[in-house]
């Protein structure tokens, strides 16, 4: 029997100036496959990340979501957010569920028994699913190069669970898995995994980019470009969780900028052409990390010398990216130069609330 | 319905691994998962080559584990896509968190398992224990004894869990080895005959862009009993749809079986032996020649476990003096010390007016085969207790006893 040949749909790129979250932008899809009424806390970063995503790709659109925040606070049996088809996997299971349906509908599609545009098919996991229990069945589905896009909405820890590190959670974020004491007065100890460098130099064939819900433009055009590329992507969004991180509610998008801006969260897009990474996203301004943590009650616990080591590391990412430093940010990475961040009775205070 | 001069049916010298691999080609299946583990690696590699050459147009993906391949199942499952996916041993094992949403989300994916011992110490034998332990996760499941049985059985699985009233996903087992690796002849059907049989996979509410749908949301602990609930009518209800297939398969491809048990020789017998699975075709052989020398022992095999035919089991062995259960999987610290079939056995029969003495060999461990002298040995312990009127005790190892 002669197979029918695939049709993939293109997406356009938007071109508004990407500092304009605030504002009515005519030319963002007027389609909403997430809806308002489901059970995330106010603020949520990855449900505007949700928001802003789906509506990038549109309706023919196929979602999954492992365990997480985004399955459990949004989908509550007899309702649910998603106009598009949508299904729940397990945590583990990110990248191999979605790759069965990529599979089920390339087979599908060929073989005539499914008529229609190949549907944009996206996975929704969390850091931890991401970066520790899925990380092989996602490296599997970009290895294999299925026609899929692959998100994580990185906030740093396990919050469904009550807020746990994992392996994405920044040095010295305080979680219920990372408390600061007397013998560990950090919290974290370890740096995080660079999961989306991972992703990249292991399958180089995918494009593979970083974002940020502070830039929506930029956010909603890398989905764009992900669901263009025939074959896998792999996407890694910067998601603050108000819970966890114990930020002032309306910050969500303040934090996804100063993210950026410090350093602590570096913007790139990975060429899976050129075999190149592309640097030049710039933030407006660049902050010393401080500014960054001082909003956060997870990071009230820390000396100066933990803020410059991870000032420190923050340096080593814009170095990585190839921006000149400026003196005050070399400053800064000197403990000598930084207080603490809080009384140690204030910090507790702050842990209190976790 | 075919008529007899234009079915081309073909008969082939093929062993177990290769008959399923059969299976899924005449199955037209859309999406097959792989990961190797012995022994029933020579299904997808079949598989493979089928797809290598053309003869069949599906998406073979190399899983990165077992987890993969059951979640990728799922997830084409779900999409509407006919899937086939399978396993052995620690494999089967490795999986084991998707066999309860496979089957709560209703998505009848169809799983060949050859049986493998479990670990330690890494033996590739045949032993029971990997499929049997996920008996109670909501997977239709029973064992071929050859074969042609494990040919059928996958085209019976996949038109028994497709079926809009049963949607349920199928572990269709094999003994590894005995079954997987020894050849048999196999008639390899008609594709008129397969397409009479099993109409095109056709899920209610799959994961499709224009009629949008929500899989598996979150529930409150009080949204739980109704649905576990449905999730046990769904067994139950497949009953007559099971009855009902076997029925069908009859007419159309001329074998009949019992979809619940096979006896042998069971008339005028006193003493049988209740087993699944391979060790069946070497029982016959044992009970012709007993039956020769004026012992009254017969057969009961089961072939299929999920759904439990409780009441056909009770009114099968009630027949009986002695049942001795040949367990062939490990049931460590069980009701009887030995394996979980017997546990099963004295359930269907505690209702019973008449009871049967009931107790268990374990025999076949570790993929060792069960010789005739082994059947002998058996039998006579059968004849001892149907003599003294009580059982010696619950377990015998076999090979380890005088």
């Amino acid at each position: 029997m002669p197979t029918i040949e695939v049709q993939r749909q293109l997406l356009p790129i938007l071109t508004s100036p990407n500092q304009g979250a605030r504002f009515f932008n005519p030319e963002l899809p007027s389609s909403e496959p997430f809806v308002p009424g489901h059970r995330t806390c106010a603020g949520c970063g990855p449900s505007i990340q949700y928001r802003m995503t789906s509506k990038a790709a549109g309706d023919n659109t196929i979602l999954v979501g492992p365990t997480g925040c985004m399955y459990v606070a949004n989908s509550s049996y007899l309702c649910t957010p998603y106009n598009v088809p949508w299904a729940h996997t397990q945590i583990g299971s990110a990248g191999s569920f979605t790759a069965g349906v990529a599979a089920a509908y390339e087979a599908m599609i060929r073989k005539g028994k499914w008529k229609g545009k190949f549907p944009n098919i996206i996975c929704e996991a969390g850091d931890g699913s991401a970066s520790d229990i899925g990380l092989a069945s996602i490296s599997g589905a970009l290895y294999r190069n299925h026609d899929c896009l692959i998100i994580c909405y990185d906030n740093e820890q396990y919050a469904n669970t009550g807020i746990q590190a994992s392996s994405r959670t920044p040095y010295g974020g305080m979680t219920t898995f990372s408390p600061p004491g007397p013998e560990v007065p950090e919290g974290k100890k370890l740096f995080p995994k660079d999961l989306a460098r991972m992703m990249a130099a292991g399958h180089p064939h995918c494009y593979v980019a970083t974002a940020s819900v502070g830039y929506p433009i930029d956010l909603m055009n890398k989905v764009r470009k992900g669901l263009n590329n025939k074959g896998a992507s792999y996407l890694m969004v910067y998601t603050p969780c108000q819970k966890g991180f114990v930020y002032e509610t309306p910050r969500s998008i303040d934090l996804g900028r100063l993210v950026v801006e410090c350093g602590l969260y570096p913007m790139w897009e990975w060429n899976p052409e050129k075999r190149s990474y592309d640097y030049s996203f710039r933030p407006q301004t660049m902050r010393p990390v401080s500014e960054y943590l001082k909003l956060q009650g997870r990071f009230g616990h820390l000396h100066a010398e933990h803020i410059a080591k991870l000032q420190k590391f923050a340096n080593e990412q814009w170095r990585m990216m190839g921006v000149e430093l400026p003196e005050a940010l070399i400053q800064a990475a000197d403990a000598k130069n930084l207080v603490n961040m809080a009384a140690a009775a204030e910090a507790q205070a702050v842990a209190e609330t976790l | 319905m075919a008529t007899a001069t234009d079915v081309k049916k073909r008969m082939v010298r093929i062993n177990g691994c290769v008959a399923s691999a059969q299976a899924a080609k005449y199955a037209d299946v859309d999406v097959i998962a792989a990961y190797p583990i012995r022994p029933y690696t020579a299904t997808m590699m079949a598989l493979a080559q089928m797809v290598a050459n053309g003869e069949l147009d599906a998406e073979y993906i190399v899983a990165d584990s077992e987890h993969s391949q059951l979640s990728i199942s799922h997830g084409a499952s779900s999409s509407g896509a006919r899937v086939f996916t399978g396993s052995s041993g620690v494999g089967v094992q490795f999986a084991y968190e998707l066999y309860s949403p496979i089957s709560g989300s209703r998505m009848p994916v169809q799983m060949m398992i050859a049986d493998r011992t479990l670990d330690p110490p890494g033996d590739f034998g045949s032993e029971h224990t990997d499929a049997l332990s996920t008996r109670d996760m909501g997977w239709i499941m029973g064992w071929s004894c050859d074969a042609q049985e494990a040919f059928d059985n996958h085209l019976i699985a996949y038109r028994i869990g497709e079926d809009p009233r049963v949607l349920l996903p199928q572990m269709v087992c094999q003994d590894g080895f005995f079954v997987s690796h020894i050849t048999g002849d196999v008639e390899l059907p008609d594709t008129g005959q397969v397409k009479e049989f099993l109409p095109p996979y056709k899920h209610p509410y799959p994961l499709d862009p224009r009629h949008p749908v929500s899989h598996g949301p979150q529930i409150m602990p009080e949204q739980g009993p109704p649905l576990q609930l449905e999730r046990a009518r769904a067994m139950e209800e497949s009953m007559p749809v099971i009855e009902q297939v076997h029925e069908e398969f009859a007419k159309i491809f001329g074998r009949k079986y019992d979809p619940w048990v096979e006896e042998f020789m069971t008339d005028g017998a006193d003493v049988v032996f209740f087993l699944q699975g391979a060790h069946a075709v070497t029982a016959k052989f044992a009970i012709q020649h007993m039956r020769d020398r004026g012992m009254k022992v017969g057969m009961v095999r089961l072939r299929t476990i999920r759904p439990y035919p409780t009441d056909r089991v009770r009114e099968v062995l009630s027949k009986f003096k002695v049942v001795g259960v040949i367990e062939t999987n490990m049931g460590l610290g069980s009701p009887s010390s030995g394996g979980v079939l017997y546990s099963e056995v004295c359930a269907a029969l505690y209702e019973s007016q008449h009871k049967p003495l009931v107790f268990s060999f374990m025999a076949g461990m570790g993929g060792e085969a069960i010789v005739l002298k082994e059947f002998y040995w058996m039998t006579e312990k059968m004849l001892e207790v149907q003599k003294r009127g009580k059982i010696e005790k619950r377990t015998h190892w076999v090979g380890f006893e005088h």
